[in-house]
């Protein structure tokens, strides 16, 4: 949502103009407008507040700059900008086949608070390992990369249904026997590719 | 129209209250303009987390002073 943050931000002020108010002049709580406006700063706008705040930090942490604001994440947003046509994440990425701010959340959305509990927490566990762990020298999925990703824009795309070879390996792509990524292995080759000018 | 002015136990609640809540959204404002993780869970964990108390020694306070 546009003007969210600002929106909040002017909230937050009022909500700390008024409980300034309250808490440097008591006597206005014994009035009834006094209770209506202490009601309102300690209740009504800090609630609204953090409602939006959250909706908004969510929001944002679907965008690129997010994902890729973690230093260890680095390698992986220059392999989107790799000079190579048979890398799936740049190929998706340079020809805007998804949208450029929310390019890691397109093909990962099942990441940390937009999966399960599960996911939840292994979102904690990262945060956790970023600062205080020992971090991976590669990062890896923990389980096979999940085919409904792709067939999430591909199924029914006419490049896709009209290829014999995904004809023939439909069902199998549908119930993940097989992996889109056993064809289309030119992924984030971290390291390996020059990135584009 | 005056009524009685209220008690210093409510009052003090209420400046714990507004002291609480005033940090919370203090941080909520902060961590907003920052695109990083860490913002996120300082949002979540401190800023919410001091927003939420806030609101309940306020709701406390109103319970305890309706009940006395």
């Amino acid at each position: 949502m546009p003007y969210l943050e600002e929106a909040l931000v002017a909230i937050v002020l009022v909500a700390i103009a008024l409980i300034a108010l309250v808490v440097l002049r008591p006597g206005l709580t014994a009035t009834r407008g006094g209770k209506v406006l202490t009601f309102l700063a300690l209740a009504v706008l800090p609630g609204l507040a953090t409602a939006m705040g959250l909706s908004a930090h969510m929001e944002r942490s679907k965008t690129t700059e997010f994902c890729l604001s973690c230093h260890i994440m680095e390698p992986y947003g220059k392999s989107l900008r790799v000079d190579d046509a048979s890398a799936l994440p740049a190929a998706h990425f340079q020809n805007r086949r998804i949208d450029t701010e929310h390019a890691c959340f397109t093909c990962h959305t099942n990441y940390t608070m937009f999966g399960d509990v599960k996911a939840k927490m292994t979102g904690l566990k990262h945060v956790y390992i970023n600062y205080l762990g020992e971090k991976p020298k590669k990062i890896e999925l923990y389980e096979p990369y999940n085919n409904r990703e792709c067939l999430h824009c591909h199924a029914g795309a006419r490049s896709f249904e009209e290829s014999d070879l995904h004809k023939e390996m439909r069902a199998d792509l549908a119930s993940n026997t097989t992996s889109c990524l056993e064809c289309h292995d030119v992924v984030h080759q971290v390291g390996e590719k020059e990135e584009q000018p | 129209m005056t009524e009685n002015p209220p008690a210093p136990r409510l009052l003090k609640r209420l400046r714990l209250s507004g002291t609480l809540v005033g940090l919370g959204l203090a941080v909520e404002a902060v961590t907003i303009l920052w695109s990083h993780p860490t913002a996120f869970l300082a949002f979540l964990f401190v800023g919410a987390a001091l927003v939420g108390a806030g609101v309940l020694v306020y709701l406390w306070s109103l319970a305890s002073a309706s009940s006395s």
